[in-house]
């Protein structure tokens, strides 16, 4: 699996993650080691380009549930209340983590696992940069 | 195919290891085609079987060496395909139902993997082996 790595400076700096290849319990660690390098260089905000992603296993998932939590550390728009306040009102997605064309089988997965309600999904990158 | 529908397709024989899935992957996408699935059901056994040999790797053989066996095959409509091991008795389908409506920030992740399994095969069956180890057969109207 390879990561590809690029910074978009929008309104906001956006790191663009493309992931190439499966993600999962043999590759998710590589996912979350580069997620929180571009944490600890300073940037909020991640979109995980997952087009060339054929799937994504319950481990992909599971570093995909610790990546939005850890970009909500730090961001008072996303703390528990606000979560909690989105949940109740059907309308929390992630501000800060963001997926970029996932695949039929991505979508069917997440929606599975029950996390695509958190996730907001794009089928262009310039309206996914621009959403952040 | 014999008489009965059955086709037997391949069987791969593999240590149990996580850098081995990607050749797992391949194993489950070659033969099933081979079987004639179509693609949807191709994607949904890959995963499934990620999902199962995982489970062995991580919960069966605890990131020990052991081996791992495959077999593919077709069952009338079904492709079949088992997973044999020889690690302590570990029945994946009594995991408990996970957890899918926590908001995520609470959210306790175990038990999914079988969950997707479940979601993605027909069945799911689950044997302890006479000899020690476990079998797991999964199959998929395909």
């Amino acid at each position: 699996m390879e990561i590809q790595v690029s910074q978009v400076n929008s309104r906001v700096p956006v790191a663009v993650l493309k992931i190439i290849g499966e993600l999962n319990a043999d590759t998710s660690g590589q996912l979350d080691a580069e997620a929180r390098k571009v944490y600890e260089s300073g940037t909020r905000n991640l979109l995980l380009d997952l087009s060339d992603v054929p799937y994504i296993s319950s481990y992909g998932i599971r570093t995909l549930s610790e990546i939005f939590n850890l970009l909500r550390a730090g961001s008072p728009d996303e703390n528990d209340a606000a979560l909690d306040k989105g949940l109740r009102n059907g309308s929390f997605k992630s501000g800060h983590l963001k997926l970029l064309n996932p695949t039929q089988q991505v979508r069917r997965v997440l929606n599975l696992a029950g996390v695509d309600m958190f996730l907001q999904s794009y089928d262009a990158l310039d309206a996914a940069i621009a959403s952040f | 195919m014999d008489e009965n529908g059955e086709q037997r397709a391949g069987a791969l024989r593999i240590a149990a290891e996580l850098k081995n899935l990607s050749t797992i992957g391949r194993f489950v996408e070659d033969n099933a085609r081979a079987l004639g699935a179509g693609q949807e059901c191709i994607a949904d056994l890959i995963q499934a079987v990620d999902e199962a040999a995982t489970n062995v790797i991580l919960h069966g053989y605890h990131n020990t060496p052991g081996p791992l066996e495959l077999e593919a095959g077709r069952e009338g409509e079904q492709l079949v395909i088992i997973l044999r091991d020889q690690a302590p008795p570990f029945d994946p389908t009594t995991a408990p139902p996970p957890d899918l409506t926590t908001p995520l920030h609470q959210r306790r992740m175990g038990g999914l993997g079988v969950h997707l399994m479940r979601a993605l095969t027909d069945s799911l069956a689950y044997r302890a082996r006479p000899g020690g180890g476990n079998e797991l057969v999964m199959a998929k109207h395909c």
